[in-house]
């Protein structure tokens, strides 16, 4: 008897147990028919997979431990936070003031912060620092999010932060639609929640690329409890130095927020 | 808290983010088309992962189980486009000096007919299709798309043919 398709296919993907698999594998070394059968599946598979690499894109390279952070979301304060997000939005629509969200005592964003990078960071060779499988393409790490109505983009202190000194922060504006920050893979976990975006600064002599669109009406870069660079609308306000060719540049002097007290 | 347990999970959970991320997204890239929401979903999933604690049974048919309603529901509750990126290959890529102009016709006309192709099949044949390239077991394919793991094989050469009858209708039609 030739074997059904059931058999044959399972023939094919290696899913029959040894001693079905050895008789399969005895009846198509006999029987002509079986061969060319398993010889056309085998054929059709391979041409078929070919195929669909033609719609493939390369993957975002993500880390478990970026992944992670996210997960690590205080999930209570997000629920519950989220309407005190909007109270302090509208605070700061109403008196202009910005980063109320973050600095304002007790606020669940600095709670988040610090959370993120301490518990998350807090080891160093962390499982999960960006792959660098895919052809060496993960020496730039990053993230992208669009502007929204509103943007805090905090630099802090990773607990895992190695020594060093040195950093920039380069910021440029540009005609795309997010806001985009990138650094050397391995200098920065990202992770972003609502309306902030929070890079936890691992490689303090890293240079670090910020990109914000244009268009985009509100964005804020925040260290420890400064804000160091502002855009409203068209009206750009900051601590740093014009860059040399473009944009603008700041030192990288990221804390830890709140500040990490001295173990006993 | 036991300072042993959170790192044995988190290490389970790092191994398991390699080996299967990259497959779970090139799964959902190529059953969306869009490969924006195939990162965010698989991202999400693994964020789930993360947040159930602990590994599972199965972990490739639980993954792919969870992604697949991710997706079911992400137009509707994606308030926020975010991905997690490597900008070093989006500019490598457009860096790169553009194909000969037969030879970009070529790939751009094989790209559109795979995704016709992928388009106009039934999703179940397109999920056991995806899943298999992908090497997902019998077992992990069955649990995910909730079918009788007796007949996988033939659901399989069945969903096969399928791609290929549309794929080759779309270049008798070109
Ligand atoms: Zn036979």
């Amino acid at each position: 008897m030739h074997l059904d398709e059931e058999r044959l296919q399972r023939l094919l993907h290696r899913e029959l147990s040894a001693p079905l698999e050895g008789a399969a594998r005895e009846h198509v070394a006999a029987c002509d028919e079986c061969r060319r059968r398993l010889e056309d599946a085998t054929r059709e598979e391979a041409n078929v997979h070919a195929l669909l690499r033609a719609v493939d894109t390369p993957p975002p390279v993500v880390s478990a431990g970026a992944v992670a952070s996210r997960a690590e979301l205080p999930s209570r304060a997000s629920r519950r936070g989220s309407s005190w997000l909007r109270r302090a939005a509208a605070l700061v629509a109403v008196v202009g003031i910005a980063g109320v969200a973050y600095a304002l005592p007790g606020s669940p964003v600095r709670r988040w912060v610090h959370d993120v990078v301490q518990r998350v960071g807090g080891r160093p060779g962390v499982p999960g620092e960006p792959s660098t499988r895919g052809g060496g393409a993960a020496n730039v790490s990053g993230i992208a999010v669009s502007p929204g109505q509103s943007l805090t983009i905090i630099f802090a202190r990773d607990a895992a932060q190695g020594v060093g000194n040195g950093g920039e922060i380069r910021v440029s504006l540009t005609s795309g639609a997010d806001v985009q920050v990138r650094a050397p893979g391995g200098a920065a976990t990202f992770t972003t929640k609502g309306d902030f975006i929070l890079i936890g600064v691992r490689d303090p002599s890293a240079e670090f690329d910020v990109r914000i669109p244009r268009s985009a009406p509100w964005v804020e870069i925040v260290q420890g409890d400064d804000r160091v660079f502002l855009k409203e609308g068209v009206r750009i306000t900051t601590s740093g130095a014009r860059g040399l060719v473009r944009g603008y540049v700041l030192p990288l002097a990221p804390t830890t927020s709140p500040p990490r007290r001295p173990g006993p | 808290m036991d300072p042993e347990r959170t790192p044995s999970f988190r290490e389970q959970f790092a191994l398991l983010f390699d080996a299967h991320f990259p497959s779970l997204y090139r799964y959902l890239n190529r059953a969306s088309g869009d490969p924006e929401l195939a990162a965010d979903v698989a991202q999400e999933t693994f964020v789930k992962l993360y947040q159930r604690g602990s590994v599972p049974d199965t972990p490739g048919a639980w993954l792919i189980s969870v992604a697949m309603n991710l997706f079911r529901n992400a137009a509707s509750t994606r308030s926020r486009r975010l991905r997690l990126m490597t900008p070093a290959r989006g500019e490598s890529v457009l860096a790169d000096p553009p194909p000969a102009p037969d030879q970009a016709l070529e790939s751009d006309d094989s790209r559109k007919r795979v995704r016709l192709a992928l388009d106009g099949m039934p999703e179940r044949d397109r999920s056991l299709l995806l899943l298999r390239a992908e090497g997902y077991s019998y077992r992990e394919i069955a649990l995910a798309l909730e079918l009788n793991e007796t007949s996988v094989g033939v659901f399989l050469a069945r969903a096969r043919r399928a791609f290929r009858e549309i794929y080759e209708e779309s270049s008798d039609a070109s």
